[in-house]
């Protein structure tokens, strides 16, 4: 592998975004299957709680222990990875019933991270699942590589929006209280009218100018903040455009410096092979859609965005 | 002024310092677009962010565009016109350049390029008091028109010069020339 020298660190992806519907869970299961055809050691973990399906798209049935196995019953984490046929991949299910609520504390989702970066494996996909739950958004928080996935429709930008905006917001506690600011950012939001906050970017310079000695923080933190942003069901040009306006917008609305690593067009093959319980990348790999998925995963391994020929 | 003082004007499009005029235009464009008013993208947030904020930002792509458009013709325009600015010589020249040919200005065209007439002569199979006569314009020494268009044109393509619109110039002259001695 010549890319591997230039891999940045980054063992766990988190594939969100909002929006039901967009294709989180098709993605996770092609970059998976990339990564390891090209000989890593990968575990995919649905922890979905619309609704656990990632084991569909890899032509397998709903494996019989789940994560409520691991959380209430200490089973480890070898009993319940499920090992794809002919590929150098896991498949770790979550359930729908036991994660539907927020039951399951921060800090037994930490301890599950910890077990599965000890279960030794190079990478670890979460399929977040829709939704912009504290739950969710912590998970997607502790990921080396916080991946988004949009559509372009108007929904799925609006839902992709507050579920940054959550991420950012939660984000910012997290830091601040590492600080002992936790208390004042809640309470600046709380009275934002008076502070004459109308934006989570106006709190962030609100927070910044009262406090000068957090500034280099907040600075720092935030350009670290990389959001990875995979458009899907592209139609047109225009429609990749929309990766850019995204960019373009998180850059100059909240500061954030979002990396537009790759889209994918529309393709029937794809809900084709969905519908068939096809793993998509096994069998359609040299397809325009499989290329695709090849250009994006190497782009986030790397660090880099898609070269568009129209800027 | 370097690209490099401009990097603050090239962020505000998104672009890197090394972008062309066209992907400036093309991004000014975009943003432009973005950023408007009636902005499909930007109506799931329009309450979040007040339209000062927004007019703001329009305000400096405007700014960023109108500096970099600036920089980006004058370095094109360097790279089409020569450094100096034109001399009185340069601007002599260029009229000359444009002016209608005549037999005096294919010998000098001739005698800048070093071309001694008996070379044209022997190269052409013109004999040389012919191409004499074409440059010192006696016409009345000269062959008739239909023998003459080919002299001319065999002469002008040995200086490398058109052709077409050589004849057509001298001719002009000529004709000229033959319609005032019939009116005599």
């Amino acid at each position: 592998m010549e890319a591997s020298d230039k891999e940045q660190e980054g063992k766990i992806w988190a594939i969100g975004g909002g929006k039901g519907g967009t294709g989180k869970s098709f993605i996770v299961s092609s970059i998976g299957s990339y990564l390891a055809s090209k000989g890593k050691n990968v575990v995919l973990v649905d922890v979905d709680i619309g609704g656990a399906n990632l084991h569909s798209f890899l032509g397998i049935n709903r494996p019989k222990k789940s994560l409520t196995d691991f959380f209430e019953n200490g089973t480890p984490l070898s009993k319940l990875a499920l090992k794809i046929d002919g590929e150098n991949m896991y498949l770790i299910s979550g359930d729908i019933h036991s994660l539907a609520s927020d039951s399951i504390r921060f800090t037994q989702k930490l301890k599950l991270f910890r077990h599965i970066m000890k279960f030794n494996k190079q990478y670890v996909l979460i399929d977040l699942g829709s939704g912009s739950h504290n739950n969710t958004i912590d998970t997607f928080l502790i990921a080396d590589k916080m991946i988004v996935v949009l559509e372009p429709e108007i929904i799925a930008v609006e839902n992709l929006y507050h579920f940054i905006k959550n991420a950012l917001f939660r984000k910012l506690k997290m830091l601040l209280r590492d600080y002992g600011f936790k208390e004042i950012v809640e309470h600046m939001w709380e009275k934002r009218e008076k502070y004459k906050i109308e934006n989570l970017r106006q709190l962030i310079d609100c927070l910044k100018s009262s406090f000068s000695y957090i500034g280099d923080i907040l600075d720092k933190e935030l350009a670290e903040f990389k959001i990875n942003l995979i458009l899907n069901k592209v139609r047109s040009t225009q429609d990749v455009l929309i990766g850019a306006s995204i960019k373009s917008i998180f850059l100059k609305y909240l500061g954030l410096n979002a990396q537009f690593v790759g889209y994918i067009e529309y393709d029937d093959t794809i809900w084709r092979a969905v519908r068939r319980r096809e793993p998509f990348m096994f069998n359609y790999a040299t397809t325009r859609c499989g290329r695709e998925i090849e250009v994006l995963t190497e782009n986030i391994l790397q660090g880099k965005e898609i070269k568009l020929l129209r800027s | 002024m370097s690209r490099e003082e401009y990097k603050k004007y090239f962020d505000v499009l998104e672009l890197g310092p090394d972008a062309s005029l066209l992907e400036v235009r093309n991004a000014y464009a975009r943003l432009k677009k973005l950023y408007s008013a009636d902005s499909e993208m930007l109506s799931p947030i329009a309450d979040e962010f007040p339209q000062k904020q927004r007019e703001e930002i329009l305000k400096q792509i405007e700014e960023a565009y109108k500096n970099l458009l600036g920089l980006l013709k004058s370095e094109q325009d360097r790279m089409l016109r020569p450094e100096k600015p034109l001399t009185s010589e340069d601007i002599q020249k260029r009229k000359e350049d444009t002016a209608a040919y005549s037999g005096q200005r294919l010998r000098q065209i001739r005698e800048k390029m070093g071309i001694a007439l008996f070379d044209v002569a022997l190269d052409t199979k013109i004999r040389m008091e012919l191409l004499q006569n074409i440059e010192l314009e006696k016409f009345d020494s000269l062959p008739p028109e239909v023998y003459l268009k080919g002299h001319i044109s065999n002469y002008a393509s040995y200086l490398l010069l058109d052709a077409k619109k050589v004849v057509d110039d001298y001719l002009r002259r000529y004709r000229a020339w033959r319609s005032s001695r019939e009116e005599e």
